[in-house]
């Protein structure tokens, strides 16, 4: 790799298109990002211009039509999906807008799955203390059926920081949430991800949420451009 | 691995209740299987054990060769218990009277099974050397008492009692012949046995259904080309209740395979598409899909296991609770533990799992983990490889339990084109219902509209709810309908004796007698032995043992093929100008008043005699040659306790000959001294009483009922179980839009209504279709399978779809009562993310 070891992901005209039955639509065209390791970013935009498409690319959950994307140094498009899971569950951090927590499992089996998927040790006491630092640590043993959705939420961060993730992926986190719950939210979300030093890419349409990240991203109609930078120091 | 993950996991799943469908379907097919492999061989064997009982053995070879005793030594080494027995006609003589006689002597062993009761005046007597038993009348037509001296051959031995039980006493073929009974070691001093007498030679063998069949094979090897063994015979009445009663329950017990197999697929199913998000998850936090497919697989594995462990428990259980049934009836029962139906209960929990339960779940696997993000539809398209593993396990399943290529294959097709059946009129009817749906005011038509809408998946629920609710009604019909018919056709008044060798004048005063006694006889037939000389001038291969004939009647193999076998004894022959009812013209035409010289033939001899319309037969009747031309051939339905003939001749050849009749009466076990009256006016007329062989068919019948209640009890619950878990997995389609509606406004009563009217819809469908099948199958079964009289069932018509939307309506109600009664925002969230 030649890339400055700071640079946690780029993408190189990256084009997504995918196939109807009778013709073909392009979400994705021409996207070239830089994401340095440690920051924050939001990507913004209208609904339907393909923030949600352009995430799942960059997290390796779905793969371009066309263009590279480098995640920690690693060519995804050139992975296989088993690859993709390998690198997803080493430094990969997931949260989503509906919380998407295994019912079958307490607050506490669902934020140590991850870490137990990736072989870690002491899943459990790491898991507990997380619980603690979100402040649900009396809901260990509950099912996500028996929680709130903020706590959901708040489950679903634990779970994502369990593995120490070097970036992590939220996708509207806060948007199924009242004002309150969402903003409490977001602020677990910051915190731990300073605490943590994770890089963090963020969808949402909240201009405030936007604002507390070092980078802005505009999505229009599957194009891609900067709108601000507070953070860091490359061109486009 | 991640076995950990999924140890937990299934622990979680399983107290969360999302296994319990799929386990509950497992239980059940294992349990069907066990219970019905355990119960169908413990009645098998208590039926077994009473045919033995009839053989004095459970095992009997016969030869026309002296005994091997290298024979014995082998069963000896094998451990069995044997008896020898000799059969031969000879003369008889006490003072100046003679009489040729039918004689049985055995060894000390004798009967190795069942019971020989001798009586000597009141008293029970030991089987002693030096003496002979007789039938009661024999003591009249030879004018002895017990005490007194008769000579057999080259010897005399005494009158020793008479002859009270004996296992083995013949029951077909009315010879007529008077029967006695004594010790083998009093054979050689008669000195009846010589070069070219024809002896029947009988080894009796007793053990252990393996010790037997090792010695069938050991002495496979030395058996002479006229040794034969004895089977039960199947065309007797008690072979053919014996074989009707395994067509039941192995019928019975498919259909209930077959349910349960379908509820574990369905249920898989439904697992499946429920468990979309979490895979999507799994594999979004870095599980591969071989670490996703490896989780579900052992979480399959493991609800396999326990499911089998319980299925085995209960199923054994209910083998417990038949044997002991059994052994209520079957006094002398003795159960055996076999460990096939275990064997074949793993086996089935295996297949089960596996091949309908793998697939969906393997598949569910798939789910590629961008659904974190955007949730795909479930692919309601057909799955062929899965319905071909469906397909390929329902037939091992079918073959496993029959052992039988032919059943589990016509079977099989049978349900392959009720699928296909249904599929078809599924597609129609909804397509059909279209037009009538046009607004969604009502909720009649927002319930047909959605109908329309769900086609396929309609169909598939459809078919389903049919397949569940036509074997239900199909048990239910075997259980009540067929049982009854046949139940019907062993009135309790059926004739339990058969009187022989009454003469014309004996005729009129014996029907006076029964009449006094209220009882009526039966048609007397008039009845003379003659023997078939030859065919169309061709000699009749004979058979090497005298009676073989009976036993070969199902089609046992001879060596020479290509000639006409014939009996190789003497025939009842008949005159009769109507054709008897319990008889049914194969081909050709019955006597008419002009037939002159005519014959008609059993058609399963016939065949044997390889005889075609026109032929002309060769008889010898009392001294004297007749020649008639065969002019057809009939069924005869052994199952009917009536006399039967394997030849009737036209009546005008009656006139050359003095008439001998026959009756079969009913004569109630508590008017049994009847027949000692019988006996004293009318010496001479033999009594033959079949009364065991029926009580041991209603037995038979009995047996077979219970066992087929607790199938339907099995079946019934494994019907349940598919139709709770495709209205389950239907409700889940239907539960967004309820969440849907429900938040836009809808009234709980208006949902209700329109999901109540759906689904009754859909249960009319389906009880119809599955009434339609049922009455098909039925008539077939009746006629093909069971031979019985074909019959409509207009009960059936009402009951199918009553059944289909009752039990369909009421099941979708109780579970969508749960759902109505959710705030709507929970059950929106439910529907939209969960
Ligand atoms: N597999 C697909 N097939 C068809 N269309 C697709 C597919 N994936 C995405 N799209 C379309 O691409 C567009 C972008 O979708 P995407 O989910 O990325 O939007 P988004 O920016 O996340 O919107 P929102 O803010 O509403 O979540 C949408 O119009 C969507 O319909
Ligand atoms: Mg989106």
């Amino acid at each position: 790799m030649n890339e400055l070891p700071s640079v946690f992901i780029e993408t190189r005209n990256l084009q997504k298109t995918v196939q109807l039955p009778s013709s073909s639509l392009t979400i994705l065209t021409d996207i070239n990002l830089t994401i340095n390791r440690g920051q924050s970013v939001a990507i913004v935009g209208a609904s339907g211009s393909g923030k949600s498409t352009l995430l799942g690319i960059l997290a390796g959950l779905d793969q371009a039509t066309q263009g590279e994307v480098f995640l920690a140094g690693q060519a995804l498009h050139q992975m296989s999906d088993d690859e993709r899971a390998a690198l997803r569950a080493k430094k990969v951090g997931f949260v989503f807008q509906s919380f998407l927590l295994l019912p079958a499992l307490t607050a506490l089996e669902n934020v140590t799955l991850p870490a137990e998927l990736a072989g870690l040790k002491d899943a459990r006491a790491k898991g507990l203390a997380l619980l603690e630092q979100v402040g649900l640590a009396e809901r260990a043993d509950f099912f996500p059926a028996q929680l709130s959705g903020g706590e959901q939420q708040r489950v679903a961060i634990a779970r994502a920081f369990i593995t120490k993730p070097e970036i992590l992926f939220a996708d509207e986190p806060s948007a199924n949430l009242d004002a309150n719950t969402g903003e409490m939210v977001e602020n677990l979300l910051f915190d731990l991800n300073q605490q943590q030093g994770t890089t963090l890419v963020l969808v949402t349409h909240k201009a405030s949420l936007a604002e507390r990240c070092q980078a802005q991203w505009v999505m229009q109609s599957g194009r891609l451009t900067l709108s601000t930078d507070s953070g860091a120091k490359h061109a486009l | 691995m991640h076995f950990k993950i999924a140890w937990r996991m299934f622990w979680r799943e399983l107290r969360k209740g999302e296994l319990w469908i799929i386990a509950f379907a497992l239980v059940l097919a294992v349990v069907t299987v066990v219970s019905l492999t355990g119960i169908t061989e413990s009645v098998r064997s208590a039926l077994m054990q009473r045919s033995s009982s009839f053989m004095a053995a459970d095992k009997v070879l016969r030869s026309p060769l002296p005994f091997n005793s290298a024979y014995f030594d082998t069963a000896a080494q094998l451990q069995l218990k044997s008896a020898r027995q000799m059969q031969f006609n000879t003369m008889v003589f006490a003072d100046d009277v003679m009489q040729l006689v039918s004689v049985k002597a055995v060894s000390a062993e004798y009967p190795l099974r069942g019971k020989l009761v001798l009586k000597a005046t009141d008293k029970i007597v030991e089987l002693t050397p030096g003496h002979v038993y007789v039938e009661k009348r024999v003591m009249q037509l030879l004018q002895l008492d017990i005490g007194d001296k008769l000579s057999i051959g080259a010897t005399e031995l005494i009158l020793g009692g008479v002859i009270d039980q004996e296992p083995d006493a013949p029951t077909a073929g009315f010879t007529g012949q008077p029967r006695i009974l004594m010790h083998i070691n009093d054979v050689a001093a008669t000195q009846v046995v010589q070069p070219g007498s024809q002896i029947n030679y009988r080894y009796l063998f007793a053990g252990t259904e393996t010790q037997l069949k090792q010695l069938q094979t050991s002495l496979e090897a030395k058996l002479t080309p006229s040794d034969r063994w004895q089977q039960v015979d199947r065309s007797s009445s008690i072979g053919s209740a014996l074989d009707r009663a395994e067509k039941f329950l192995l019928l019975a017990g498919l259909l209930g395979i077959v349910l349960a197999a379908c509820a574990s697929a369905v249920a898989a199913t439904r697992y499946s598409e429920r468990h979309r998000m979490a895979v999507a998850v799994i594999k979004a936090l870095g599980m591969t899909e071989r670490q996703t497919k490896l989780l579900y697989f052992s979480q399959l594995l493991l609800i396999t296991m326990l499911s089998m462990i319980i299925g085995l428990i209960l199923g054994q259980l209910a083998c417990f609770g038949a044997q002991f049934l059994i052994e209520k009836w079957v006094p002398d029962f003795v159960p055996v533990f076999s460990a096939r139906p275990l064997l074949i209960g793993i086996a089935t929990a295996f297949i089960c799992s596996m091949l309908f339960a793998l697939r969906p779940v393997l598949r569910l696997a798939e789910v590629p983990s961008l659904e974190v993000l955007r949730q795909g539809a479930p692919s309601v398209r057909l799955d062929v490889v899965h319905l071909i593993t469906g397909a390929v396990a329902v037939f091992g399943l079918m073959w496993m339990f029959s052992q039988d290529w032919v059943t589990s294959a016509l079977l099989f097709i049978g349900c392959a084109i009720f699928a296909g059946v249904l599929l078809l009129l599924a597609a129609l009817l909804v397509r059909i219902v279209k037009p009538v749906a046009a607004g969604q005011s009502s909720a009649l038509q927002l319930a047909l509209a959605n109908l329309r809408r769900r086609l396929w998946a309609n169909s598939f629920q459809l078919i389903t709810f049919s397949q569940a609710i036509f074997l239900t009604l199909l048990l239910y019909f075997i259980r009540v309908e067929l049982i009854g018919q046949w139940q019907a056709q062993v009135p309790a008044n059926a004739p339990n004796h058969f009187m022989v060798n009454i003469n014309d004048q004996q005729k009129l005063e014996l029907t006076t007698v029964l009449q006094q006694q209220q009882l009526s006889a039966g048609k007397f037939y008039p009845m003379i032995s003659g023997r078939i000389l030859s065919v169309n001038g061709e000699m009749l291969q004979e058979p090497e043992m005298p009676d073989s004939a009976e036993n070969g009647q199902k089609g046992q193999q001879t060596k020479n093929d290509n000639k006409r076998q014939g009996f190789g004894r003497e025939l009842n022959l008949t005159w009769l100008s109507e054709l008897p009812t319990n008889n049914q013209l194969t081909s050709g035409k019955w006597f008419t008043a002009e037939s002159r010289a005519e014959v008609s033939v059993e058609a399963r001899s016939a065949e044997r005699m390889k005889l075609t319309l026109g032929d002309k037969m060769a008889l010898s009747i009392g001294g004297q040659e007749v020649t008639a031309t065969v002019t057809s051939f009939r069924k005869v339905d052994w199952n009917s306790l009536q006399p039967n003939f394997f030849v009737i001749l036209s009546p005008d050849l009656m006139v050359d000959f003095p008439a001998n009749y026959m009756t079969a009466v009913h004569i109630p076990a508590e008017r049994a001294d009847l027949l000692n009256e019988v006996a004293r006016q009318f010496p001479t007329v033999s009594v033959i009483s079949v009364s065991a062989i029926l009580t041991q068919i209603n037995e038979i019948i009995a047996q077979v009922s219970v066992a087929l209640s607790v199938i339907m009890v099995l079946v019934f619950a494994a019907a349940v179980l598919v139709l709770i878990a495709q209205v389950q997995a239907s409700l889940d389609q239907r539960e967004q839009e309820i969440a849907i509606l429900r938040t836009l406004g809808a009234t709980k009563a208006f949902l209700l209504k329109a999901v109540v009217y759906e689904y009754l819809v859909l249960g009319l469908l389906a009880g119809g279709f599955a009434t339609v099948l049922v009455e098909a199958l039925l008539s077939v079964l009746q006629v093909r399978l069971f031979e019985l009289p074909f019959q409509l069932h207009p009960m059936l018509w009402w009951m199918g779809p009553t059944l289909g939307a009752v039990i369909i309506v009421s099941l979708a109600m109780v579970q969508l009562r749960g759902l109505l009664n959710m705030p709507s925002a929970v059950l929106l969230r439910r529907a939209l993310h969960a």
